[in-house]
């Protein structure tokens, strides 16, 4: 009869722990977070002890690539980190889809596709970088 | 002998005759009524796996394996509920995880990641 006792406290034990699991992940404060780690992360290191766990874990999910990258790479990265995190999970997920359609475009053409878009670039920033002029009355 | 006896008239009998009892016998008879009231109890809380199809006897009365069944059946609901929880959560988080590769290529894309998002 012991076990029946036994399995008696062990079943909600087992049962609470199990739905706790994922509460007791708790988040990570920056100052814990590796050198490498904030290395990589380091234009997300204002913001990042308000960040919530599952963005923590997306983000920290990306770190174990830096190392692999090249300096342009790691300084892309930097500079789209912010504006990544400010996109909503939708706007991020069908970002991923578009992307593995576009890697499936034959090389070619996605070259032409990828000088269209710098071109557009350059132009935005050219328009940008002349200061508005009013029109005198 | 009356043999249309039912469930009532046995009721009157039974009530008859304990009226004519004397009042230690019916001490004694409310004291045992008790402790086989509180050994029903402890029968059916206690064994786990009364549910089993061993269902106990006490003092002629046949102790109900519901409240154990009942307990199971909360019991198997919880882990069932725990388990997807965790199970849905783990998932959650591999996917996160699995979409780190897509994410680092579009992050350090030739293209910028407007070109990506809506």
């Amino acid at each position: 009869m012991w076990i029946d006792g036994l399995l008696r406290r062990l079943i909600p034990l087992i049962a609470a722990t199990l739905l706790c699991l994922p509460v007791l992940a708790a988040t990570e404060a920056w100052t814990e977070l590796t050198p490498i780690q904030q290395e990589a992360l380091s234009p997300l290191s204002k913001g990042w002890d308000g960040l919530p766990i599952k963005q923590q874990q997306h983000f920290l999910g990306l770190v174990k690539h830096y190392p692999k990258l090249t300096p342009v790479q790691k300084e892309r990265l930097h500079k789209r980190l912010e504006a990544w995190s400010k996109l909503t999970p939708e706007q991020r997920r069908r970002a991923r889809e578009k992307y593995l359609a576009f890697s499936k475009v034959p090389l070619e053409k996605r070259e032409q596709v990828k000088q269209m878009v710098r071109e557009q670039e350059a132009g935005k920033a050219a328009a940008s970088s002349v200061p508005s002029v009013t029109p005198a009355h | 002998m009356n043999e249309n006896l039912n469930t009532e008239s046995i009721r009157q009998l039974l009530n008859r005759s304990s009226c004519r009892l004397q009042q230690p016998a019916l001490a004694r008879l409310r004291d045992l009524r008790t402790q086989a009231l509180a050994r029903y109890d402890e029968h059916v809380n206690a064994p786990v796996f009364a549910w089993t199809g061993a269902a106990s006897t006490s003092l002629g009365h046949t102790v109900s394996p519901h409240r154990g069944h009942y307990y199971y059946y909360c019991a198997a609901a919880v882990l069932l509920a725990a388990l997807l929880f965790t199970g849905t959560t783990y998932w959650q988080h591999v996917t996160e995880h699995d979409n780190s590769e897509v994410d680092i290529a579009i992050l350090t894309d030739d293209l910028p990641i407007d070109a990506y998002v809506d």
